[in-house]
Order: C-alpha cells, then sequence, then structure tokens
C-alpha cells in the first residue's frame, strides 16, 4: 500500500515537472518568436517576406545586409524603370547611436554614482526633498515637453547635434541612476567604510576601494537598464537629429517611407541593431536580475 | 601610550539621546572596560573616540590635543567592530593588510607580525581565502581582530572583541590582550557587556548604561561599593539579592526587617538619618549556611541546587522570599530541607528605593 502511493506520488511529481517545462517553454516561444520572425525576415527577398502562408524553409538572402550599406539599383529599377541610388548612409547612424548611448551612459552613471554616494551616506539637508525633486523630473510624460524641447534646442543650438542629444539622454537618465545606485549604497553596512576611516583611508579611498566594489553588481544592473532605455530611444531622436546625427531607430522608422515597405531590409537592420543590447545583455545578465530583485537579498553576510 | 580625556560628550540619532553627557579619563596604557548592557552607548563612545562619529556636543582630547574635530584617518586609533566589518571584497589576508597600506607600512617587512598574529589567533589557514562572508562567525571575529592588532596605534578601542569566540579561544585572547599590553604599553578602551570580561582584562571600569557613566572605578570597589542598585545588580554572579524592607532601631542596634527576614546591621555605621524604608541587597557569596554562621540565624527552605563545577548555587526560600546562595564544591543538602543560615554583615548593601542609590556600604 505504501509502495504504491510513493510510486503515485512519484509520477505526480514527473507530471508536474514535465507540466512546468511545458509552460516554460511556451512562454519563451511567445516571448522568442517576434525575435525569431525578425532575424527570419531578415534573410528573405521582398516576395518570400510577403508569401502566403508564410515560408519557414527558404533559400536565405544576404541581399538586404548588404543594401543596408551599399547603394543598390536592383528591384527598383524594375518598377520605375530608372536608376535610383539609395544611399543608406547607415554606417553614420549606427556610429551615432554607439557614440550616443555609451558617452551619456557613461556620463549619468559616473555622476549618478557619485550623487547617490553622497546621498546615501553624508546625508546632506533636504536630501528626502533633494531626492523626490531628482524622481520629479521622471514625473511627466516625455512627449509632453517634446515640443518645448525642440524649440528650446533650435533657439539654444543644440539641435541637430551630438552634445544635445547626449544632454538630453544624461538628464532623463540621471535621476534612475541615482535611485538605483543609491538604494545599493544603502544596503551596505556603514560599519564597513567607518573601519576603512579608521584604518587610515580617506573618503575617495574609501568611495573608491571600498564603497564602489559592492556595489559593481548594483552598478552592472543600472548600467543594463540604462542601456536598454537610451539605445532604444526614438521620440527625441527624431524630434532633435537631422542626418547627420540620426540614431538607428530614427533611420528604420525612415526606411519604410520608400516605394513600399521592404521589410527583409528593415528587419536586417533591426536585427543588427539589436544584436549589440542583446549580446550586452547577455553579459549583464545576473547583475539585471539583481536590479529587479534588489532590495530583497542582504549584500554582506553578518 | 595616549591619555584620554572625553568632556561632557552629548550624542543623538533621530532626537534619541544615545550618550548624554559622558566625561572619562583614560590614564595613558591603562586598559579601562567599559560596561554595560545592549543599547548603553558603548558603540557610539567608542566610534566618537575613533571619530567616525561626530559627537553633538563635548571634546575629545588625546594628550591635552583635541581632536575632536580630526578625522578618523588622522587619529591612529585602531577600533575593533563588534559588526567585525570585514570588507567582504578581500581576500582574508589583503583584510588584515589593508591598515598598514594605507599608513604605507611596507606589508613584506610586516609579514613576521602578520604571520605571528594570524597564528597566535588560529587563522593562518584562513589567509589565502577569497571572500571573508563564507567564514563562520568566530573565524570572521578573529580576521577582524587581526586587522585591529597588525597596526601599532596610540590608543586600541576593542568592541565587544571576544564574544563570539569559545570559551578557551576566549580565555586565550584575554590573557593576549593583557600581554600586548605589558608589552607595548598601548592605551586600550575595551567595551564588553560582560562583567567576568571586564573585571579579567581592566584595570579600571567604567560602568555604563542609557548614554551614562554611572560609576568609573577598579573592580573591587564596583564589587564591594557600587554606586547605585543598576551597578550592584548588573556586576557580580549570580546577581546580588535585593529585598524591601525597613529598619528598626533597638537600643545601639539596627536591625533590618522584612517579612521572615531580621538582619543585624553593622553597629559602626551611622545610620540614624537613614529613612525607615529601604532596601536591603546581599551577594549571594554573603550568605554563610550551617556552621559557618556568625550574627543572626535564619531558616529558610532548599528550593533548588545548580552545581557549577567548583560550587554550588542554591535558592532559598524565606517566607515569600526566593534568594541565591553560594557554597562551595557540591551541596549536601537536599531539595526542601530547611537550613539555617545567616548574611554575612561585611556584605551587606542599603539602598534608598526612592532613587535607587546605595545609601551606605
Amino acid at each position: 500500500m505504501m509502495q504504491r502511493n510513493t510510486s503515485k506520488k512519484k509520477i505526480i511529481r514527473k507530471i508536474k515537472q514535465i507540466a512546468t517545462y511545458v509552460m516554460v517553454l511556451a512562454v519563451t516561444a511567445y516571448f522568442i518568436f517576434p525575435i525569431f520572425w525578425l532575424i527570419a525576415t531578415s534573410f528573405k527577398t521582398r516576395a518570400q517576406a510577403f508569401s502566403t502562408p508564410p515560408l519557414f524553409v527558404w533559400e536565405p538572402t544576404f541581399r538586404n545586409y548588404i543594401d543596408i550599406f551599399l547603394k543598390r539599383q536592383t528591384e527598383i529599377e524594375a518598377i520605375t524603370g530608372k536608376e535610383l541610388e539609395l544611399a543608406t548612409g547607415a554606417e553614420t547612424f549606427f556610429f551615432n547611436s554607439f557614440l550616443v548611448t555609451s558617452t551619456s551612459i557613461l556620463i549619468a552613471t559616473f555622476i549618478g554614482t557619485l550623487a547617490a554616494y553622497s546621498f546615501s551616506r553624508y546625508k546632506p539637508t533636504g536630501t528626502n526633498t533633494l531626492m523626490f525633486f531628482i524622481l520629479s523630473t521622471r514625473m511627466l510624460p516625455a512627449i509632453v515637453v517634446a515640443i518645448p524641447i525642440y524649440f528650446f534646442y533650435r533657439y539654444i543650438g543644440l539641435y541637430n547635434t551630438y552634445i544635445g542629444l547626449i544632454l538630453l539622454y544624461v538628464m532623463f537618465n540621471l535621476p534612475f541612476a541615482v535611485w538605483m545606485m543609491k538604494s545599493f549604497f544603502d544596503e551596505i553596512p556603514k560599519d564597513i567604510e567607518q573601519a576603512a576611516f579608521v584604518d587610515g583611508a580617506k573618503p575617495f579611498k574609501v568611495f573608491s576601494k571600498i564603497a564602489l566594489p559592492q556595489v559593481y553588481l548594483g552598478l552592472g544592473a543600472t548600467i543594463g537598464f540604462l542601456i536598454i532605455n537610451v539605445w532604444n530611444e526614438f521620440l527625441f531622436a527624431l524630434l532633435l537629429t537631422e542626418k547627420a546625427t540620426r540614431t538607428v531607430p530614427v533611420m528604420i522608422a525612415g526606411t519604410r517611407g520608400e516605394v513600399g515597405i521592404n521589410w527583409g531590409l528593415i528587419a536586417a537592420i533591426e536585427t543588427l541593431y539589436i544584436f549589440p543590447a542583446l549580446i550586452l545583455i547577455f553579459i549583464l545578465q545576473k547583475y539585471l536580475l539583481r536590479g529587479m530583485t534588489f532590495g530583497t537579498v542582504r549584500g554582506v553576510k553578518q | 601610550m595616549t591619555r584620554v580625556k572625553i568632556k561632557n560628550l552629548k550624542k543623538s540619532y533621530n532626537g534619541f539621546e544615545v550618550l548624554k553627557g559622558v566625561s572619562l579619563e583614560v590614564s595613558s596604557g591603562s586598559i579601562v572596560a567599559l560596561l554595560g548592557p545592549t543599547g548603553a552607548g558603548k558603540t557610539t563612545l567608542l566610534k566618537c573616540i575613533a571619530g567616525v562619529e561626530q559627537p553633538d556636543e563635548g571634546e575629545i582630547y588625546f594628550d591635552d590635543i583635541n581632536v575632536t574635530y580630526i578625522p578618523p584617518w588622522n587619529r591612529d586609533v585602531a577600533l575593533f567592530f563588534q559588526t567585525y566589518a570585514l570588507y567582504p571584497h578581500m581576500s582574508v589576508y589583503n583584510n588584515i593588510t589593508f591598515p598598514l597600506k594605507q599608513r604605507k607600512i611596507d606589508v613584506g617587512a610586516m609579514d613576521n607580525i602578520i604571520k605571528s598574529i594570524s597564528t597566535k589567533l588560529k587563522i593562518s589557514h584562513l589567509l589565502d581565502r577569497k571572500d571573508p562572508s563564507t567564514l563562520s562567525g568566530g573565524e570572521m571575529q578573529r580576521v577582524a581582530l587581526a586587522r585591529t592588532l597588525v597596526r601599532r596605534p596610540r590608543l586600541f578601542l576593542l568592541d565587544e572583541p571576544i564574544s563570539n569566540l569559545d570559551a578557551k579561544l576566549r580565555e586565550e585572547a584575554r590573557v593576549e590582550f593583557k600581554r600586548l599590553h605589558r608589552e607595548f604599553k598601548q592605551t586600550i578602551i575595551y567595551a564588553t557587556p560582560d562583567f567576568v570580561e571586564a573585571f579579567a582584562v581592566a584595570e579600571k571600569i567604567a560602568v555604563i548604561n542609557n548614554g551614562e557613566i554611572i560609576q568609573y572605578d577598579d573592580p573591587l570597589t564596583l564589587m564591594r561599593r557600587p554606586y547605585n542598585k543598576f551597578v550592584a545588580t548588573f556586576i557580580g554572579s549570580p546577581p546580588i539579592n535585593i529585598v524591601r524592607g525597613h529598619l528598626v532601631r533597638v537600643g545601639n542596634t539596627v536591625i533590618f526587617k522584612s517579612s521572615g527576614l531580621e538582619v543585624d546591621l553593622p553597629q559602626d555605621k551611622n545610620l540614624e538619618t537613614v529613612s525607615e524604608d529601604v532596601e536591603l541587597a546581599f551577594r549571594p557569596q554573603s550568605v554563610r549556611i550551617d556552621g559557618s554562621q556568625s550574627g543572626r540565624t535564619l531558616r529558610g527552605k532548599i528550593l533548588a541546587a545548580e552545581f557549577m563545577g567548583h560550587q554550588t548555587i542554591l535558592t532559598i526560600l524565606v517566607d515569600n522570599f526566593k534568594f541565591k546562595a553560594v557554597v562551595k564544591g557540591i551541596s549536601k543538602y537536599a531539595i526542601n530541607e530547611e537550613v539555617s543560615f545567616s548574611i554575612d554583615s561585611k556584605g551587606i548593601i542599603l539602598i534608598d528605593p526612592k532613587d535607587g542609590r546605595v545609601i551606605q556600604v
């Protein structure tokens, strides 16, 4: 009797396990499918991309990837009978995205970390008010300030400049960096830094050698979230840039405006564009997870 | 060798007064214990002396130099943290050598000292450990202790440095503190909630409670002439017995009376000005049972006997009053047995129940 019971339990446990896997697989497939379809489309010709039923097996073409950077004369010629040259200028846009993202994140993280540390440790007068004030800059939906910022930028000459876009992204991401980093610094027991002071370390050394190494995980998480924010930003990049400073999201939107929509080309640009972010997110995976669960795990065992 | 003088130190956290005007003088090269329960203000006081906490009021002097506003990295003190405060991202070895590196002391030249300290603290095998958070509590404490003792500062501040060690190691550590002190003559301030530890280590003890220093004396005086009820009860094991009653004057003698308990008070003491309502305190060690009594004999019933190895603690009931008595070796009394006893008049302390002050001893 007992044995039958335990074997029954075993079977139930097995079924539960399989059910869990099936569920996880289903959810994963649901989230992965769009990315899969994007990548698949990037290797299809225009006709293949539009075929019904959708093609799951086809002869892949690399034409779209070449078309991103190189001028082409083929298809359009067939439709209009004219020779058209399309200069995509994609290298510039990719370079712009890299430049704007890395610089603005570097500045936002640097200032944000220092500010967060001093808020956490030195608690200047009005810390709470200031922290709220910093947060309040994020309370308006971005689109509300879009038009004023556009005119403001035109007026002071920041329109269509790298500095303008970088400053804007720094401003948008600083509150996030400060709040997030402060919560990580708050988690470190004060005693550890006090011990370093008594051991003879001066304030900046305590910050760089004692406090900062303890929040590397948090720093990684913060940078990860900022990358996602800035790399994908579209609205202000569209409003405040022209060809010279345009970033990839704007370029993608512009690509569809030519003669008909070339989904294969768009998919190829997008695939190229999500790859750096995807790789970084993979590297920063554990940090991001830490960032999402911060506050729930004690940093130091005592 | 540094003389430490603290003048009227006050410190509050969020409106809660942790230190209420502490004054203390520690003579150069002495070991002083700060003895008090948790939350008494010991840690805050040590942190103020080390400079990592800024007092709201008052001054701290090292050898007549006002150091109140000197930052901690320039004070040249070593502080052992009750929480150990190990650097979690550094190896055990780097934790221990961190204070040396900050002072640009050649770590290579200090290798012998590091080795001898880690041998004494039994952490030699841990030096290569990368992550100190994998150590056990006792190991962490020893690593933190090594980090404190690796330097030769002008002043050692130790905040419950051996509370987490096992009994044997604790005893060795106490001996080591005393040896260190003899050898280098550094001033040591040692905070502990354990009076046995304070007695074993310190030359003078400052009893601290609720942010105030209540009494600052040598161990013997603290034991014999406590300032108030708090000191009397905090020091001594088992704790002092206290019973409320009143004084009766019969001719020249003064007798303390409580239900079932009558004790002659020493005649040479001036008890005329004392009000009748008092509390009588006596240590379990001044109860004399059978044979050895002197003075007035009383009778009581044995309720319990705890054998502690070299002595037995008896719980005796007289009427409604339960108290502890200590006899040497194994007790020969049975539970519920009636015994006669007396209280040694030399060990008697009278307490004014109104303010808890000790009236006279």
